[in-house]
Order: C-alpha cells, then sequence, then structure tokens
C-alpha cells in the first residue's frame, strides 16, 4: 500500500516537473530567436528532450487525460507569466483575459478526453486495478 | 505569416501526439523516431512563429490549437465521440484566440 503511495507521489512530482520543464522548453524556443541563437538553441533542445521524457514516465501510471491536462496548464500558464520575466514583452488585462481564457480552454479539452462518468459506474475497481493498465489503453485511443 | 508558421508547427504537433501515442512509451523506434522528427520540425516552425508573438501568447495558441486539431482528429478519423464537454474547449480556445488577435496581442 505504502509502496502504491509512494510511487503514485513520485508520479506527480515527475509530472510537475514535466510541466516545468515544458515552461523551459516554450521560454528557450521563444528566446533561440528562430534558432539562430547557439545557447537557447541548445538549452531548447535539451528542453525538448526533459519534457517528452519526464511526461512519458509519467503517464505510465496517470491518467493520460490529466496528465496532458495539467501538463499543458502548467507549460501554458508558466510561459504567459514568465515571458514578461525573461523577454521584453508585455500584455494588457484584456489580452491576459483572452490568455486565460485559452488555458482554461485546453485544460479543460483535455480532461474532457476521459472516458464519461456513466461508462465507469464503479470507481473502485479502476483503482485497485492500478491506472496504469487504463491509461496505456487511453493514450492509444486518445491518439 | 506567423500565423502560417504556427499552423505548420500545429500540424507537426498533431503528428507528434499520433506518434507518441503509437511509440509505446517509445519502444518502438520507429515511431519513436517519428516523434522526435515531427517535434523537432514543430519546435522549428514554433520558434519563427514566436519571432512575431509573445512567447506567452503563441505558446497557448499553439498548444491549444494542437489539442483541438488533436480532438477533432479523433472525432473525424477515429470514430471518437466530440460530446459537449469537449465542444465546450474548443469553443472556449476559438473564442480566446480570436479575442486575443481582436484585442491586438496575435
Amino acid at each position: 500500500m505504502s509502496d502504491t503511495g509512494r510511487s503514485s507521489a513520485n508520479s506527480w512530482l515527475t509530472l510537475l516537473l514535466a510541466g516545468v520543464f515544458e515552461i523551459g522548453y516554450a521560454l528557450s524556443v521563444g528566446g533561440s530567436h528562430g534558432f539562430t541563437r547557439l545557447t537557447w538553441s541548445l538549452v531548447a533542445v535539451v528542453f525538448f528532450l526533459l519534457t517528452l521524457w519526464a511526461l512519458s514516465v509519467a503517464l505510465r501510471t496517470i491518467d493520460v487525460s490529466i496528465g496532458y491536462a495539467v501538463w499543458a496548464g502548467i507549460g501554458a500558464a508558466g510561459a504567459a507569466l514568465l515571458g514578461p520575466v525573461f523577454f521584453d514583452e508585455s500584455l494588457t488585462a484584456v489580452q491576459a483575459v483572452w490568455l486565460g481564457v485559452i488555458i482554461v480552454g485546453v485544460v479543460w479539452l483535455k480532461l474532457a478526453d476521459r472516458p464519461a462518468k456513466t461508462q465507469e459506474p464503479v470507481e473502485s475497481p479502476r483503482a485497485a486495478q492500478g491506472v496504469a493498465a487504463g491509461a496505456k489503453e487511453a493514450q492509444v485511443v486518445e491518439h | 505569416m506567423q500565423w502560417l508558421y504556427l499552423a505548420i508547427a500545429d500540424i507537426f504537433e498533431i503528428a507528434v501526439a499520433i506518434a507518441a501515442g503509437k511509440a509505446e512509451g517509445f519502444k518502438n523506434r520507429k515511431w519513436t523516431i517519428a516523434t522526435l522528427v515531427s517535434g523537432a520540425l514543430g519546435t522549428f516552425f514554433l520558434s519563427k512563429a514566436l519571432l512575431t508573438f509573445n512567447v506567452g501568447v503563441g505558446y497557448a495558441i499553439w498548444t491549444s490549437v494542437a489539442g483541438v486539431g488533436i480532438t477533432l482528429l479523433g472525432a473525424l478519423v477515429f470514430g471518437q465521440r466530440l460530446n459537449w464537454r469537449k465542444a465546450l474547449g474548443i469553443l472556449a480556445i476559438i473564442v480566446g484566440v480570436v479575442g486575443l488577435q481582436l484585442s491586438g496581442a496575435a
């Protein structure tokens, strides 16, 4: 039982890490200026591989739709918040609201990929079997 | 031009989603390579788009439009249900993108 708990905590930590890597990816791709700046470009390649790796590891145990939603949400919100910190760019309040609508929309859309509750009347068997099998199945279905 | 770059980047990002799904946790070499190549090309065109877009704005539009594309492709090609929840998410993304453009951010 405690083993399952620990591995689940690790998965979520890995997922959060994947989100942070995705922020780094977005910022460094922007900073690379169309891959004309070497250092930013190399950092972008590293973040690209890290985010892909961490996400795939996290999705072995976390439900794919939830995992994608959290990952995309962290990446998009982080890039929006940290963009002005790293680069000379700014948003008006109105633009920030529209950006928020998009981010909420994409998180919602990813979450909506979960099978409807009515198709899964019993919650516990899924939890007992482990999410891994369900996640694998969902991954194939989603794509 | 930045919209064209973003559109091309989105096509590659949708390809990444398909390839990554078939790569079986990157155990399948062919689909793993397809994932990496699509991802690299998508990243390149995203970087071209981000020459014009703010990073936060361009990235959000890119990733959300890819999400819309993946959902629509799933419905049209892979026979998945397009329920009201998905439709609402797609609607929010479209409204947000149009709003950003009308407010001069994109």
